[in-house]
């Protein structure tokens, strides 16, 4: 059985229309891969940088996976959400990305998007808040049912991964 | 410690570094601590774990950063990667009335990859939660601290910290791991190795 470490941090968030941002992250593998140990999902702290755009998140990933086989290999999906100063969050931004299949470090950046209600969503959104989501979350990392939405480009989250590969080459897996 | 051994079962980890700068626009006289938080198979075999730096102010000249250029040496052994130490660094300095208050807390995973890495990692503090807790420690002088600096190390329980990121601190490491390759662990080192100043190493296929 082949060994995977993921070790690195959920940097922060750019590009996003405020800052008082944090993410919600978890990680989905296939059937043929089991966590050992580490946490498969959390939630960021909310940053409200002083200067700059950037909101840093600093939020440690340790996850520890056995694999029978290559199939489903991981992705970590995030959702963005601002909150307000009356303690109500939003929805800023849905993205996913693979883990890295080399060995080594890497540093990523995760575009995200949201997806777009009608003009008569828009101008209570702009009014209100609030604003669609996806009702199933398994759509921000699938591809099967996405033809249907409408959405809008939003910012980009940094993530710094380092991946450890452990007997893949035992196997004749070159990654 | 450079016994060769042919059957290992243990890897070991050393790291030789110094907490370089520090980067805070707002503040000036500070110092700092750091400590290492690490999982439950790894064990620290040398070296110092927690250390305070002295006070530094900015350069006058030409650089606005703190320099701490404080040493950091410390070497790790374990049979896991799971768990892999990362430094908690907490930097605090005086306010108007003297006092120390803490002006940021940051973490980091220690390199994975042998060589040489900078790694300058964002600082922020926790901020109260309340309005009333705002007005309180404001009168007070006194400002929200992590009671244990570690849990910035931690991914559990953070989704209720709000904070205020508002520096930097860039560290330095060189890393040095023995026998990780011998139990099977890739870590993709063969490209890490030609750093921006160390030569390409030839490709072999």
């Amino acid at each position: 059985m082949a060994e995977l470490h993921i070790i690195g941090q959920i940097l922060g968030a750019r590009g996003f229309p405020q800052n008082s941002v944090f993410c919600k992250w978890g990680i989905h593998a296939g059937g043929a891969w089991r966590l050992l140990s580490g946490s498969r999902e959390g939630q960021t702290q909310i940053d409200a940088p002083q200067a700059g755009e950037m909101a840093y998140w600093s939020h440690p990933i340790d996850l520890h996976y056995t694999t029978k086989g290559l199939q489903g290999w991981p992705k970590l999906h995030l959702q963005v959400l601002h909150q307000d100063s009356f303690g109500r969050c939003q929805l800023y931004g849905y993205g996913y990305c693979h883990i890295p299949s080399s060995a080594g470090h890497h540093r990523l950046q995760c575009v995200t998007w949201c997806p777009e209600g009608s003009w008569q969503e828009q101008l209570t959104q702009s009014f209100v808040g609030g604003g669609p989501q996806l009702r199933s979350p398994d759509l921000i990392y699938s591809g099967a049912d996405r033809y249907r939405l409408q959405t809008v480009a939003m910012g980009m989250v940094e993530l710094e991964l380092t991946v450890i590969l452990r007997h893949f080459d035992r196997h004749g897996v070159e990654c | 410690m450079l016994m060769a051994t042919s059957n290992p079962s243990v890897f070991l980890l050393m790291v030789n570094g110094q907490i370089e700068t520090a980067n805070f626009p707002e503040y000036d006289d500070l110092y700092c601590k750091y400590c290492f938080v690490y999982g439950h198979d790894w064990a620290p075999t040398s070296g110092l774990e927690e250390g305070i730096s002295q006070i530094a102010s900015k350069g006058r000249e030409s650089s606005h950063d703190l320099v701490w250029n404080f040493p950091l040496e410390i070497t790790f052994k374990s049979t896991n990667p799971f768990g892999w130490p990362q430094i908690v660094v907490s930097v605090y300095g005086p306010d108007t009335f003297g006092n120390d208050v803490v002006r940021g807390y940051g973490a980091v995973h220690i390199p994975l990859t042998p060589g040489r890495h900078t790694r300058t990692i964002p600082m922020f503090v926790p901020e109260s939660t309340s309005r009333l807790q705002k007005l309180t420690s404001w009168l007070m002088g006194r400002r929200p601290e992590f009671t244990d600096p570690k849990v910035v190390a931690q991914g559990e329980g953070r989704e209720v910290t709000r904070v205020h990121s508002q520096g930097f601190v860039t560290l330095q490491f060189n890393i040095v791991t023995k026998d990780m390759k011998k139990l099977g662990y890739d870590t993709g080192s063969a490209e890490s190795a030609a750093g921006p100043s160390g030569e390409r190493q030839p490709y072999v296929t």
